[in-house]
This record gives C-alpha cells, structure tokens and sequence, in this order.
C-alpha cells in the first residue's frame, strides 16, 4: 500500500511537473520562448505590457515580443541625440550612408524609444533608446508570437529565374481595442490589405481584410491602399483615421471594420499635392485632441479633432485649384523634413527630423507644439 | 577556470553545429608590426558576407571567456571618436571569434584593441565588379504605353539595397525633362521577398481624375509625348556591388485605357491531342506582367488544376502554357482572377477609377472568371 501511495505521489508530482512546463513554454499571450526569424523591420507599434509588434514585410509576418520593459515611468524624460544616424551606424561599425532608420515606437509603459535599423545588406537590428544611451534589443531567446499575413503567393508565381514576383510590403502597424491593425500594400494589384487581427495571435483566420475605396469628390471611385493611420476617439466613437497613398485623409468608423467588408472611407481632407503622409498620431492638451501628420514635402500639419468632427462633410465638392488643399482646416507647425514620429505622453511628441545642415537628430517636441 | 573554458568551448562548438553555420574561412594577412604579426586576425565570410573575426595568438589563451568583451574591442578606424561595434564573442579553438550585429561594411577599415592597446588592423575588401548586379528587364515591356500606366516593374539580377529607388530611377521627357515626382515615394519600397523585383508605382494621386494633385500638376505622362525610363549607376546592391551602367527604356504615351480587360475577347490556340504543346492564348491588349504570372490556372471541367507552367510571351500580349504531361481530350477551363490588370491598373471587375455617375460602368465582384476550351482528337 505504501508503494502505492509512493507511486501515485510520484505521478502526481510528475504532472505538475508538466503542467509547469507547459505553462512555461506558452505563456502569456501565448507566447513561446525562442528566437523569432525577423527578416526585416518595418514597422513597429506598442500593445499591451511592453509588448512590441513588428511588422516584417520581407516574410509577410507580425511578430510580437515581450520587451520585458513593463515598468511604468510618469514623468517621461525628453530625448535629445544630435546625429542618431551616425551614432549608431558606429555602434554597428559602418558609416550613416549605409543605415536607414525604418522606424520609431515609443513604449507608452517604459516611455523608451525603440528603433528599428536596417542595413544596406538588409540585416534589421533593433535598439532601446533611454536618455542618450542607445542599446541593442536582442532578439534571441525572448518570448514571443507571430502571424504570418495570409497572402501567400501562387505555386507558379515565379520569374524566369525561378523568384517569387509577389511584390508585397506592410506600410503601417498599430494596436486599438485588443486588435492588431496592418496595412499593406501590394506591389501588383492596387489594392488595400487591411487586416484587423485579434491578440493575442490564433491559429483561426478571424481577422477581417477590408475592401477600401475612396471616392474622390463624388465622381470617381477607386480602390485606395493605406499608407499610414493612428486612431482616435471623435464624438464618442472610435474612428481609424488614415491617409491614402493618394493623400486624402479618410475616417473609418473602428466597428465597421468587419470581415470581407467593402468600407468606403469618409474622406475629411486632401493634404496637398506632391506630398505623401508619413506618420500619424493622436495628441491631447486639455480637452482638445489634436492628429498631427508628419509629411513627405510639408511641414507636420496639426489638425483638430474638434474641425474633424464639426466637418461633416465629404468633400462632395471639387476643390479651387487656388487652394492648396481642401477639407477640414489645420496647421502647419514650423517643422520640415520629418522623417518619423511618435507619441512620447499626450502633449509630446518624438520626433526623427533631418535638419537643414545635414543632421539627422531625435528630439522631442515641446507642449507649445500643441 | 581550464574546467569552465572546456565547458565553454564546447558549447560554442556545439552551438555552432547547432545552427549549421557553414563559414567559407579566407585568410587576410595584414602585416604592421612585429606583434601585430604575432595576432592573426581571419575573416569569416558567409554568403559573401564579412560576418565575423576569428583572432588567434598568444593572447587568445589567456584571456577568460567571459572577460573578452570587458578587454577587446573591434572598432572601425575613423576619425571620429571610435566606439566600440557591437557584438557577440566566444571561444572555439583557442581562436576567440567575434560576431557583429550586421556583417562588415565592404571598403571599410577596422582595428582590434586589447586593453586599449591596437593588437592589428584588418580591411574589408570592396566588392568584387565580376558580382556586380544587373537589370535584367523593365515591365511593361512594350515602347507605346497608356498616358494613364499605373506601374513599372524593375527585375535585377542580384537582391538590391533597399530605399534607393528615388535616387537612381529617372523619367525624363523628350529627353530633356526630367519629371519630379512622378514616382509615388514609398517606404517601405515594395519589393519581393528576395529583393530581385521592385515595383514602382506612377504617383496615384495624379492618375486619379479630379484628385488635387492630379488638377494640379496633372497626370505623370502626357498623351503622344516620348518618355525615357532611366535607371541610374551606381545603385548597390545588398552586398555593396554596384550596377556598372545606366540602364533605359525608351516609349511613347497612347491615349487612356479605361477599359477593363475582357477574355471574351481573348483567343485561345489549343493543341493537339497527345502532345505536350502549349496553350496559346492572345490576350489582344498588353496586360500586367506580375499578375499573368498569378492568376491563370487551367482546370479540367471537374475544377482539378492541370500542373503546368506559364511563359509570358511579347510585350505582355500573349501567353503560353506548358503543360507538365500530355494532353487529354476532353473540355477544359481557363481560370483567370478577376484581380488580372492591364497596364492602366483597370482589373477585371471594374476600372481604375470608376466614374460612378455613369451607369454603365458596373462593378463587378466575382473572384473568377472561366473560359471553357476543347482538346479534340
């Protein structure tokens, strides 16, 4: 009998054994220990706990990382490195020509700017950036999950010499109501991929990929592919705000988004000719909230939500060739040459700007900006 | 502590036959003094790549594993203030090797200190010219193109550096314009997965009618004009060779299509019986080059893919399929995706911009479309 107990006690202590296991290798938002085959960074945003998305066009994949950066830090300190491109093209033991700074996330836990680095060979390195130290973040052995985008090309889809032709790339990643927004651009079809996936990641193909037109003035109506969002809360109601790669700015309402859905965006303002939107973000200073929108050839434009939501409107009409855009009314704020941005606490903002004399410098804008 | 370095190495080794890490050794003897003889330092290639240093010499047996990052330093050679690069180091046969983050820049010279003292100097050769990359073809193919061309496809012969395109693609008008802006400035560019393809697209807010930018700087080409598509030297690719030559496709503008392609209208060449001979089929009009590679299948009636392979004939007008055995009699169906596009970007459900105060221009939002076909006795 005692060798049964001892038996049955050993059993026992052996599936508890297991069960830790388990939930030792998948564990919170199922993920798993390893180290995740990032081809390339192009786009990172912030979720839940530190955890940091990163969107991989290169193998059509978003992976999620636990930072392990969860500490909360009130009062966020400016960051201010003059030549960040020549700092760590040194660290990386290369010279600045050879570097492009793919993107910049700030964790709004941590308030540490994470930086994702490519280099001309194609090798993404990602860095912590606190104060002026600049760190490495490694990848290898890290908790961690990923979705791969469900555009997998044809069988015969191949070149001459054998290359996949699918042209594919993710233009912007961000995190709203416990889902994973993307969007993606494809290099064939003009076309928008939008995908909102819910994370934690699973295996069930739930997400929904939207049909998005654009409308222009009411006359012609085209497929139109994002290129950047943010989203925000207009007249209590969670709205994805983005920007075509035509440059119109557009407004979804966040619950229409649904599967195979065909969504036609409300188009709110064009932001100008020869220009492309860069990044977007929410601000907020006392009540008001404002988007600001970083650009290709203009200077960072602010916009109120409150014109947002006093403008009703559709841009029905065509707009006077004397104006230089049309829609809602916004500010240009004396900054150029913005190449990307973030939100370092509701009134300030990170800002990776190259400036007249040459010099690609990270600094963080003050609240007078707002 | 001769214990703990057996451990070590062994687990390096072990690690390293671990990830199948198949390094081609090439020996750089650079000679400055007589202990810099005395520290041989070897590049470690991979994929012609400078991914590491391996360091062997006295030295490296006294040193402790896991002081080797406290006293070693790798440092390029500049006249800045020189910083330490990042990186891995660890011990595999009394040689200590040292694994950067990215590769070793090509062109580039770099030093290796021990406690602040120089131990040797090593140099990264430029990039052999026999590896230059080449392009290998400009998409659409033909020289008369629609004023509304949506899209241009550049096919190089290696994978290429990434971010460049504004810088080393041109178009220039009747030779002497060059025209700003007509490419949309994408990042990221898209390109495919092994960098060989890139896809650039004529800016779309200037194609589409009534857009701002399109009223005010009007479309990217103007009809009946002559356009030269250059792509500039030295564009790197991503191993640091350069393209040796400017390459340039020369065309004229026709009038807008806005039409959206029809296989009704497509003629189908079938083969004989028996035979492996292809499928010939004329698609009347120039289409889009990346999606005839991704959107025809043949099926028999019963929907069963025939396996296959498709070539892309002249100018994107007409296209061949090869079939994997030899045909059978009996119907079958060319399936085609309706996200097919010519070259103005008008797919098979509906144009590029549809002008939806017209009722004739419907929208169509099949998947498919389906042409039946015989092989007969």
């Amino acid at each position: 009998m005692k060798k049964m107990y001892f038996l049955l006690a050993v059993i026992s202590a052996g599936f508890l054994l297991l069960a830790n296991t388990t939930s030792f290798m998948r564990g919170k938002y199922g993920f798993v220990v390893g180290t995740p085959e990032i081809k390339s960074i192009n786009s990172l945003a912030f979720g839940p706990d530190g955890v940091l998305f990163v969107g991989d066009s290169k193998s059509a994949m978003v992976f999620a990382i636990d930072t392990k950066d969860a500490a909360v830090t009130s009062q966020a300190p400016a960051v201010e490195i003059k030549n960040i491109d020549q700092k760590i093209a040194a660290l990386l033991g290369t010279e600045a020509q050879n570097i492009t700074i793919q993107d910049i996330a700030v964790n709004p836990l941590s308030k540490a700017v994470y930086c994702a680095v490519q280099h001309s060979d194609g090798t993404p390195v990602l860095f912590k950036i606190e104060g002026e130290k600049i760190t490495a973040v490694s990848t290898k052995n890290i908790p961690f999950s990923s979705l791969a985008l469900n555009n997998a090309p044809a069988e015969n889809a191949k070149d001459k010499r054998g290359n996949s032709v699918r042209v594919s790339a993710i233009s912007d990643i961000g995190f709203a109501d416990g889902k994973v927004l993307v969007s993606g651009l494809s290099g064939q079809e003009f076309n928008s991929t939008f995908r909102s996936i819910p994370f934690p990641f699973t295996n069930k193909q739930d997400e929904a990929t939207l049909e998005i037109y654009h409308a222009a003035h009411g006359k012609y109506e085209t497929l139109s592919p994002i290129r950047t969002f943010t989203t925000a809360e207009i007249n209590g109601k969670k709205y994805l705000v983005a920007s075509y790669t035509c440059t119109p700015l557009v407004l979804f309402p966040l619950d229409e988004l649904k599967p195979g859905t065909h969504v036609k965006g409300r188009t709110v303002a064009e932001m100008g000719s020869g220009n492309s939107p860069i990044d977007m973000v929410t601000m907020k200073k006392g009540n008001e909230s404002f988007l600001m929108m970083a650009n290709s050839s203009r200077p960072v434009f602010k916009v109120k939500y409150k014109s947002i939501e006093t403008y009703q409107g559709s841009l029905t009409t065509p707009v006077e060739e004397s104006f230089a855009t049309a829609g809602v009314d916004f500010v240009s704020l004396p900054v150029t040459n913005v190449i990307q941005m973030d939100k370092l606490d509701d009134m300030r903002m990170i800002l990776l700007q190259r400036r007249s004399n040459g010099s690609l410098d990270l600094w963080t804008s003050s609240e007078r900006y707002l | 502590m001769k214990g703990i370095y057996k451990i070590f190495s062994r687990k390096k080794l072990r690690l390293y036959i671990m990830c199948g890490l198949s390094f081609f050794v090439v020996a750089l003897p650079i000679s400055c003094s007589k202990s810099e003889e005395n520290n041989k330092i070897t590049i470690l290639w991979k994929d012609k790549r400078a991914v590491g240093i391996s360091l062997s010499g006295k030295f490296a047996a006294t040193l402790a594993p896991d002081s080797l990052i406290k006293l070693l330093e790798v440092r390029l050679l500049t006249s800045e203030k020189p910083v330490s690069i990042l990186g891995e180091y660890s011990v595999e046969n009394s040689r200590i090797i040292f694994t950067p983050l990215i590769p070793f820049t090509r062109g580039l010279h770099y030093e290796v200190s021990l406690r602040g003292q120089r131990l040797n100097l090593f140099d990264i050769p430029p990039a052999d010219s026999a590896d230059a990359p080449a392009l290998l073809g400009i998409f659409p193919s033909q020289d008369s193109l629609p004023e509304n061309l949506l899209k241009v496809y550049l096919h190089f012969s290696h994978p290429m550096r990434e971010g460049q395109s504004g810088q080393y693609v041109v178009l220039v008008k009747n030779n002497i314009d060059t025209i700003k802006g007509a490419f949309l400035n994408l990042q990221p560019e898209l390109w495919n997965e092994n960098r060989t393809i890139l896809t650039l697209w004529l800016d779309p807010g200037r194609i589409k009618r009534d857009l701002q930018p399109n009223k005010l700087l009007g479309a990217p080409l103007q009809r009946n004009a002559g356009y030269q598509l250059l792509v500039l030297a030295p564009w790197q690719d991503k191993l640091g060779g350069t393209l040796p030559k400017t390459y340039s496709k020369s065309f004229v503008t026709i009038g807008r299509d806005s039409l959206s392609p029809n296989p009704e209208y497509w003629k189908i060449v079938t083969p004989k019986t028996g035979s492996t001979q292809p499928l010939n089929i004329d698609l009347g009009e120039s289409l889009d080059y990346s999606l005839l590679n991704e959107t025809l299948t043949i099926r028999t009636v019963d929907d069963i893919t025939i396996p296959g392979k498709w070539i892309i004939g002249i100018d994107e007008k007409t296209c061949q399929f090869i079939p994997g055995k030899r045909w059978l009699s009996g119907h079958y169906k060319l399936h085609i995706e309706t996200r097919l596009e010519d070259l103005a970007g008008n797919n098979l459900n509906r144009p590029f911009d549809r002008d939806v105060t017209r009722k004739e221009t419907k929208v169509h939002s099949e998947d498919f479309v389906e042409v039946l076909f015989q092989i007969k006795d």
